[in-house]
């Protein structure tokens, strides 16, 4: 990961964790200020509720009284025990009652609980009604809960029971409002806020009306059903969080202790979904802005701080590559203008030192090359010398045998010559190195070629031949001529480093990216350093030879775009290994 | 006198149902029917008839004016049994009329008594509002005799809770009241008048609704008629589950009006529940309609039926009817109830046990469920007085001749 990234990353993710830290704390903080003001809300709507509910109590219980003590009832109580009038002469009494006293039911009932005449329901007249008889404290009973049939629909009453007498005649009063619309409509509702009433079984109204789809409401109406105490939930109409309304739920409760409805306080969350959307879609616009402007500082803090960097870095992958001449342009006066600078000496340093050493390795390469001329050109030169001297001591002190000494030494000369020629033939070869001419080659066939010329040699010195060739070696594009003597080197140096015997082992290993040449001996081996230096032209670790065959190897192997190497410790032999492609 | 009615006529023609009881103060017949139903002379003096009894003579009344100051004529008369009943042939022949036809005429003497031909009647139209106001004035040659009214003003389309104030107020001397208004009526001293039962309540199927007979015999069979009768109608007229009243009948009582919820919850528990439901409308203009549906909701719904009441629903289940027994004859009475009702055309038969089986087949399909038979109810103020009574026949038509008005002398408290 580049420090670009790096740092690009390092300031979106601070920026978005502000953000979202920030965000939650603002979003909790609104929220639980919303509920407060919903409770707050909520709070004083039941409040209003439980007042409006205890002053129509008190009023109809005030208006039923009123009913019952009138005159008028009390005639009625009477004209019920005429023998000649009865009950039908007051069939529509409880109408003009009723809407006289403000009450949306009234029913006047006879002591025997016959309905004499009812307001909310005519028709039902005669019909009875025996809950009422059952009890006679009816004057000291507070107005209570009742389901009031209706001829096409079930209302829910707030009724008071009271009883006109004369002498051993009874009326009962039943007067009372329906908890509906009109009573929904008396509440004061802040915006966002409803009044439902919950009515058993299952009708649901506002102050418009019957409220439809209430299904979403049925699991707060059940557990209110069960539990018969104030419950809040959060209602879910649809899938969307903004539809969802919170509910406060009232059970009312009937004489008998049985569920008669609710009353139930919704307070929309749509404009607390409202403002948390709107935080988010803020949260997301600042984390978004905070991410670009992240993205512009890193590129300004990269392009003041990795440019040179990167600078840096590609002028040490020059050096690297072999430009010791490469300069880093940083001018800048900090840190990173100093390690530009230091570079640009080291490079400089480093440059001149390569030169040195160039120079001290040439010497050297030069000393080298004359100490092994000097080496090679004196074993002959010697000979040469003797055999010079034996000719002029052999004129000078035996004439006769001159000739006779003349024609050996000749032949020596001659012989020793040779060899010379053959050392300036070997330095001209390595000297004159041609390009390998590529053709395919199978070089298991090249390797038994090569160790065929070596059969006798080895044979003398005592050298058992180990030969593991791969069966499926692939052919290969080289010269032949060259890895050819790459491997006789290879041989002979591997027959020269066993002169006491051992056993040469040659193997050829395929491989998925070409295949390897092994050619190992049971020689004394080499020590690390003789390892380094193994390849260096004019080295080598015997007493006779050029110290050049290793060299060729390696100058072969490496024009054919392969690679050498060797491994080997002392008294353990050594192991030359050769990948080609 | 004044006069308020709830019926707003747009014409006033002789045989108009809707404005019947005027007519009869104009409009006068051949003959009339007495109490008994006995033909009686009114127009024609004597009649008698040929043996096939296809020619028929009526001799008239001589001496008789039009309202407009002619004298009538034995043409006058046959034009108009020519236009009124088109299947007779009617021609003058000197003082009588002759009336033939191809067919017996054996109800010719119904068919005249209940069809007023010519303007000869007691009062005359001096005024006419159509739908608003009738104005009548005493017909000075009334040929038995000057009626003791000078005038009848009537107010027309007075609805009844309007005529009852108006009454109490003294703003009427006349006028019509519901059954649920007649306590309140004779309290405050004011004469009750009515005819004989002659309007049939009934609830009337509409043809293809309401096909299963166990939802007609339910319902029929869950109405508290007793009720209904003793609360709604204060005892007026008489519940019934025929469609002739028992004293037009003498049969009714045998056609059972009692109510039997056990039977009809049966029948309605028999049925799918989606078949439990009826729509029934009611014509507001029919006395008391609208109680008596609802308490039939009521008394159906102690069944297991739910019955929606409704006076808008076009396509009701069933219908509050109220169809008027227009002929004091119980054949005729019977098929023009029958013809009202859509049931099929009785028989005319003769015999009171060929009318009862006559009448049980028509009911026997409870496409008909009789609930009451009232009897048209009027109120009279104070100072109205009935020479020879009654001022309301048993069919309901009104005989004002005999009427007076009892004025205080000026100065006099009321």
């Amino acid at each position: 990961m580049t420090f670009r990234t790096r740092l690009l990353l390092i300031f979106s993710l601070t920026v978005v964790i502000a953000v979202v830290f920030v965000g939650a704390i603002v979003s909790t903080t609104t929220r639980r200020a919303f509920e407060r003001l919903d409770e707050q809300r909520v709070a004083a709507l039941t409040a209003q509720f439980r007042q409006e509910f205890l002053r129509r109590q008190r009023e109809i219980a005030r208006q039923v009284k009123d009913i019952a003590q009138a005159d008028t009832t009390r005639d009625m109580v009477i004209g019920l025990t005429r023998p000649d009038a009865g009950a039908s002469a007051y069939y529509e009494a409880a109408q003009p009652v009723a809407t006289a006293h403000n009450l949306d039911f009234l029913e006047l009932v006879s002591g025997n609980g016959s309905i004499v005449s009812s307001a909310q329901w005519p028709a039902r007249f005669d019909y009875h009604e025996d809950w009422v008889t059952r009890r006679q404290d009816w004057d000291t009973q507070e107005p209570f809960l009742k389901r009031e049939e209706l001829p096409s629909d079930t209302a829910l009453a707030l009724v008071a029971v009271r009883m006109a007498q004369v002498a051993d005649s009874k009326l009962y009063v039943i007067g009372g409002q329906a908890l509906d619309r009109e009573f929904l409509s008396t509440f004061v509702l802040p915006a966002g806020m409803r009044a439902l009433l919950y009515r058993e079984p299952q009708s649901v109204i506002d102050a418009s009306g019957p409220v439809p789809q209430t299904a979403a409401l049925a699991p707060l109406i059940n557990e209110i059903r069960q539990r018969r105490t104030d419950l809040t939930r959060t209602v879910n109409w649809s899938g969307d969080a903004a539809g969802a309304e919170t509910f406060h739920g009232i059970p009312l409760i009937g004489p008998d202790n049985e569920l008669m409805g609710a009353f139930l306080v919704g307070s929309s969350r749509r404009e607390q979904v409202g403002l948390e959307r709107f935080l988010r879609r803020v949260e997301i616009l600042v984390a978004a802005g905070g991410i670009l402007l992240a993205v512009l500082v890193t590129f300004w803090t990269t392009a003041r701080i990795t440019r040179p960097v990167e600078a840096l870095a590609a002028g040490a992958r020059a050096v690297a590559g072999g430009d010791w001449h490469a300069q880093v342009d940083v001018r800048s006066g900090d840190e990173i203008g100093a390690l530009a600078a230091a570079f640009n000496q080291m490079t400089g340093e480093l440059l001149e030192q390569r030169d040195r050493l160039v120079q001290a390795e040439r010497v050297a390469a030069w000393r080298e090359l004359a100490r092994r001329l000097a080496h090679e050109l004196k074993n002959p030169l010697f000979p040469l010398q003797i055999t010079v001297e034996n000719l002029q001591r052999a004129r000078a002190t035996h004439p006769e045998q001159f000739d006779e000494v003349f024609r050996e030494s000749t032949a020596t000369l001659l012989a020793e010559l040779g060899i010379l020629r053959g050392i300036i033939g070997r330095f001209s070869d390595f000297a004159k190195m041609p390009p390998p001419r590529l053709e395919t080659v199978d070089l298991n066939g090249l390797v038994r070629d090569s160790l065929k010329l070596f059969e006798a040699q080895m044979q003398a010195a005592g050298v058992e031949l180990g030969l593991e060739l791969a069966p499926d070696l692939r052919a290969i594009q080289a010269d032949p001529s060259q890895l050819g003597r790459a491997v006789q080197n290879l041989v002979l140096n591997a027959i020269d480093a066993m002169p006491s015997g051992g056993r040469l082992t040659v193997r050829t290993i395929a491989k998925e990216s070409g295949v390897r040449l092994e050619v190992a001996d049971t020689g004394q081996g080499l020590t690390q350093e003789e390892c380094d230096r193994l390849f260096t032209p004019y080295y080598t670790t015997k007493t006779h030879g050029t110290g050049l065959g290793l060299a060729i190897v390696q100058s072969v192997v490496s024009d054919h775009g392969g690679k050498i190497a060797v491994r080997s410790e002392p008294g353990k032999g050594a192991t030359f290994t050769i990948d080609l492609h | 006198m004044r006069v308020e009615m709830r019926a707003a006529p747009a014409a006033l023609d002789a045989n108009t149902p809707e404005a019947s009881p005027l007519a009869a103060l104009v409009f006068e017949p051949l003959l009339r029917l007495d109490e008994t139903g006995t033909p009686q002379p009114c127009l024609a003096v004597s009649w008698q008839h040929e043996g096939t009894g296809k020619r028929w003579q009526f001799n008239l009344r001589p001496g008789v004016k039009l309202h407009d100051g002619t004298q009538m004529t034995p043409g006058d008369v046959a034009s108009a049994l020519q236009a009124a009943l088109p299947g007779l042939a009617a021609t003058a022949n000197g003082e009588a009329v002759i009336i033939r036809a191809e067919r017996g005429l054996s109800s010719l003497l119904l068919d005249l008594a209940h069809t007023r031909l010519v303007s000869t009647g007691p009062f005359r139209v001096s005024a006419f509002e159509p739908g608003r106001r009738v104005t009548l004035a005493a017909n000075q040659d009334y040929w038995d005799g000057r009626p003791f009214l000078d005038g009848i003003d009537v107010q027309l389309g007075r609805p009844l809770r309007d005529q009852l104030v108006d009454l109490e107020l003294g703003k009427t001397d006349f006028a019509e009241i519901a059954p649920a208004d007649l306590r309140r009526a004779s309290e405050h001293g004011r004469a009750v008048w009515s005819s004989s039962p002659v309007n049939l309540l009934a609830l009337q199927f509409t043809p293809g609704r309401a096909e299963d007979p166990r939802l007609r015999e339910a319902l029929a069979l869950a109405i508290d008629r007793a009720a209904m009768h003793n609360v709604l109608l204060q005892k007026q007229g008489e519940a019934t589950a025929a469609l002739l009243p028992q004293w037009l009948s003498g049969y009714a009582f045998a056609f059972p009006a009692a109510q039997d919820l056990g039977r009809a919850r049966a029948l309605a528990g028999s049925l799918p529940p989606a078949a439990r439901t009826l729509t029934l409308t009611y014509d507001p203009a029919v006395r008391a309609a609208r109680s008596l549906a609802e308490r039939v909701a009521v008394n159906a719904r102690d069944a297991g039926l739910a019955v929606q009441v409704s006076s808008q629903a076009a396509q009701a289940d069933v219908r509050l009817v109220e169809v008027r027994i227009r002929s004091l004859d119980a054949a005729r009475a019977m098929v023009e109830v029958a013809a009202a009702l859509a049931l099929e055309a009785p028989p005319f038969v003769a015999t009171t046990a060929a009318l009862y089986e006559a009448e049980h087949q028509l009911l026997e399909g409870r496409r008909v469920i009789p609930l009451f038979h009232l009897p048209d109810l009027y109120g009279a103020g104070s100072r109205v007085r009935v020479f020879a009574p009654p001022a309301v026949t048993r069919l309901g038509y009104w005989r004002f001749d005999q009427v007076w008005l009892a004025v205080k002398p000026s100065g006099t408290a009321p």
